[in-house]
């Protein structure tokens, strides 16, 4: 009844290539971009600055890792280091007088260069093992700019972003920043839902499937898996420079720890590996639960709902949040993706539950 | 789903709205303690906050300032940037005049953000030491020493109570992060001045794990060891000390050094360490006593009891002091409603403030955000820190020459 497929015959490959082939799923794609676009009129700055545009940016990261982790099947445990490497350059390249578009592509560059060196580990080992080479990754880059006074900005290891403009517009004000963010989100998108119908995105998926195989039928695994690399390496670096320059507006070397790595990873697995929708769910999942919980939890101390000492009042939320993640995952082992696409499923066919969908 | 959340979202702002529309009283003063309940600063929080509420509830019971009473606005941010501008961004709209995340990540990432909102950012004890310097920061109070001055303030110590620093051999024991190396040139800077011999070692983060380190300083065999470190690593870090042959009395920490760490070690076997100390411990003095008698006997400390009075929660109590000493400048000279901005120039005006004698007079004034950098060396007697030396400060000029260094590279966007 809404997703009425009656009537929606595809007489040429390119309607039946799209990639939403159904007019309500446009719809809904349609409507969505106009709320993010539309933002800034009806959020308040707290819920644009705070949420909405650290989220967009979280979920290009997300969505660049999912492109590795998810589609391409190579685990990677050091990503916020690839997104350090983005987001260094992107603010030396600038202060040296680069426009800031090239500094972007730059960045994506530098990180897909040093993303693919540790990446070629992946043509030797794989699963846990490969873990442990990212795992590497992520130190190296951590003790490089901690340790080198001229890219980690001296005593402070604070670098401010100098102040740029972004296809002649200046990246200043809440506005300009969050469309910035917006654009490289629906830039990421696009690619990655681009990608996972080409070619490229279907060797991909070979070689997640099976390396051996893949050369079988005549994939070079060798080559797509440093594809790969490149790629979400690439895609990283750029969103570690838009985190820097849209939201944080000055990085440090604790922005892009072990433990951001390790929530990129938790936002695409509780999102759902490989799904475009579960990486921007996911993102959400990870970054904004906590703070709504904390919130909700703090909230409810001062109306003198609940009278626990100020320790345990801190722990609530982490409580409730793991209580989440662990009922999400028993609920639907393969991520929030999975259950958005249960209820699309389930409004597909309804209200005849028995037609085969 | 996107809208899902954004409903969410929606709600729970629907919420807040609701919640603080009815707590709303227009002559409260909010300060937003803003800080890392669950993360990496859980060795001082919880004691820290603990002080700080304490205070402002002492504040509240004899009747306020002018009638103005406080209120905190306590979250946790979990040391997480993003957490934390959320946090910032929720307390500023709020009301908030002055915020206080006790995480150096946090604050680093809110320095743009207080200079243009014109809020007042405390940063006791960490964040930026240059934000000292007033003219470039207007609205960042470090407020007490900075690690470049409690450097200093340990080596002029050696020099004067250990025999002097010239031919020394002085190890500098640090967890390997910026916060561990931030002291380095002063020291270098010392070390040339002084003649003494400086050599720096780093161990690795959390600092659980120190001994391929020790074995290092082992054969450097130094005549003294300055460590710094904060949370877990410091009583490792006097353990492998001890068990390297370095004589407990020639060890000497930074101010993150507490009852706990020294129970941790072993109540004697730390006996003679040393550390730099910000702020006086115990309840004897005037402010801790009124705070025993009109907060805690009535029962409405703000955690447990036998916290009163330790290293951190007295640190706390000292914070308030001082930002409530600048907030009544401020509403005696400015008068009301306090803004940031009026906050600023209240502290600002800060003469020879001790707290009642539970800290070194501190003096603020437009340039000079670090009230002087003075503190003392106490020592672990086996029960307690007991001062060993009265207030001071030394150095000031290498100091300084680092705050201007480092100032001058921030107004150049480093």
């Amino acid at each position: 009844m809404f997703y009425r497929q009656s009537g929606v015959h595809h007489t040429r490959y390119q309607t039946a290539r799209r990639l939403w082939p159904l007019p309500t799923d446009q719809r809904i794609v349609w409507l969505l971009l106009a709320l993010a676009v539309a933002a800034p009129f009806y959020m308040s700055d707290l819920y644009l600055t705070s949420y909405m545009l650290p989220w967009l940016i979280w979920s290009a990261a997300a969505l660049s890792l999912t492109l590795l982790m998810g589609i391409a099947g190579q685990l990677h445990f050091g990503f916020a280091a690839v997104m350090a490497i983005g987001a260094y350059t992107s603010i030396h390249l600038t202060r040296a007088g680069v426009p800031f578009e090239l500094a972007l592509i730059g960045a994506g560059l530098m990180s897909a260069v040093i993303g693919c060196i540790f990446g070629a580990a992946a043509l030797r080992v794989k699963g846990l093992y490969l873990v442990m080479a990212t795992l590497a990754m992520q130190y190296l880059v951590d003790w490089t700019i901690i340790n080198v006074p001229a890219i980690s900005g001296g005593a402070q290891a604070t670098l401010s972003t100098p102040s740029v403009s972004l296809l002649f517009v200046p990246l200043r004000g809440d506005t300009a920043l969050y469309y910035g963010a917006l654009l490289w989100a629906v830039i990421v998108t696009l690619l990655v839902l681009n990608i996972k119908r080409t070619s490229f995105g279907r060797a991909l998926v070979a070689v997640r499937d099976k390396d051996f195989a893949a050369a079988v039928i005549g994939v070079n695994p060798f080559k797509y898996k440093l594809l790969a690399f490149f790629t979400s390496s690439f895609l990283g670096g750029v969103s570690g420079a838009v985190l820097a320059f849209c939201y944080y507006q000055a990085v440090t070397p604790e922005q892009f720890g072990f433990n951001v790595s390790i929530q990129l990873v938790a936002m695409v697995l509780v999102g759902g590996l490989g799904s475009v929708i579960g990486a921007f769910l996911g993102a959400g999942f990870v970054l904004l639960v906590p703070i709504i919980l904390t919130n909700v939890v703090a909230y409810a101390a001062v109306a003198g709902w609940l009278t626990v000492s100020s320790n345990l009042l801190a722990h609530i939320p982490l409580m409730v949040y793991g209580g989440l993640i662990i009922g999400f995952i028993l609920f639907e082992p393969l991520g929030l993706a999975k259950i958005y696409d249960n209820i699309r499923k389930y409004f597909l066919v309804w209200p005849f539950r028995h037609t085969q969908s | 789903m996107k809208g899902l959340l954004k409903g969410l979202a929606g709600a729970a702002a629907m919420a807040a709205v609701g919640f603080t529309g009815a707590a709303k009283a227009d002559d409260t003063i909010k300060f937003a303690l803003l800080q890392d309940f669950t993360a990496v600063y859980t060795f001082v929080t919880d004691e820290y906050n603990q002080g700080q509420r304490d205070y402002l509830r002492l504040i509240n019971e004899e009747g306020g300032i002018n009638g103005h009473t406080f209120e905190a606005l306590i979250r946790d941010t979990g040391n997480e940037p993003q957490r934390g501008i959320e946090a910032y961004n929720r307390a500023r709209r709020e009301g908030a005049v002055l915020v206080d995340f006790l995480s150096t990540p946090v604050s680093r990432a809110a320095v743009n953000r207080v200079l243009e909102d014109e809020i007042v950012m405390i940063t006791v004890l960490h964040g930026r030491g240059d934000a000292s310097d007033g003219q470039t920061f207007p609205f960042v109070f470090p407020m007490m020493a900075t690690y470049w001055s409690q450097a200093a303030l340990l080596a002029d110590y050696i020099d004067n109570h250990g025999g002097g620093l010239e031919g020394k051999r002085i190890a500098h024991v640090y967890i390997d992060s910026p916060f561990g190396r931030e002291p380095v040139p002063v020291l270098r800077e010392l070390a040339e001045r002084k003649g003494f011999e400086l050599r720096t070692f780093a161990y690795p983060s959390p600092g659980n794990e120190q001994s391929a380190t020790w074995s290092d300083v082992r054969r450097f065999r130094p005549d003294y060891v300055i460590l710094w470190g904060a949370g877990g690593g410091q009583p490792v870090s006097v353990r492998e000390a001890i068990r390297n042959g370095i004589p407990q009395e020639n060890i000497l920490s930074v101010v993150w050094m507490a009852e706990t760490d020294a129970r941790t070690v072993g109540t004697d076997l730390a006996t003679g360490v040393k550390r730099f100390e910000a702020v006086a411990t115990g309840t004897d003095y005037p402010i801790m006593q009124r705070i025993m008698e009109k907060v805690i006997e009535p029962g409405h400390g703000a955690g447990p009891r036998e916290n009163v009075g330790t290293t951190y929660y007295n640190i706390g109590v000292a914070s308030m002091a001082v930002a409530v000493e600048g907030a009544r400048i401020a509403l005696e000279e400015f008068g009301t409603p306090l803004t940031g901005d009026k906050l600023r120039r209240g502290m600002e005006m800060i003469e020879d403030f001790d707290a009642e004698g539970m800290m070194p007079p501190v003096t603020l004034s437009e340039e000079d955000h670090q009230g002087g950098g003075y503190g003392r060396v106490s020592r672990w007697d086996g029960s307690a820190w007991e001062p060993v030396t009265d207030w001071f400060n030394a150095h000031q000029d290498i100091v300084w020459e680092e705050i201007e260094k480092d100032a001058a590279g921030f107004r150049e966007g480093r």
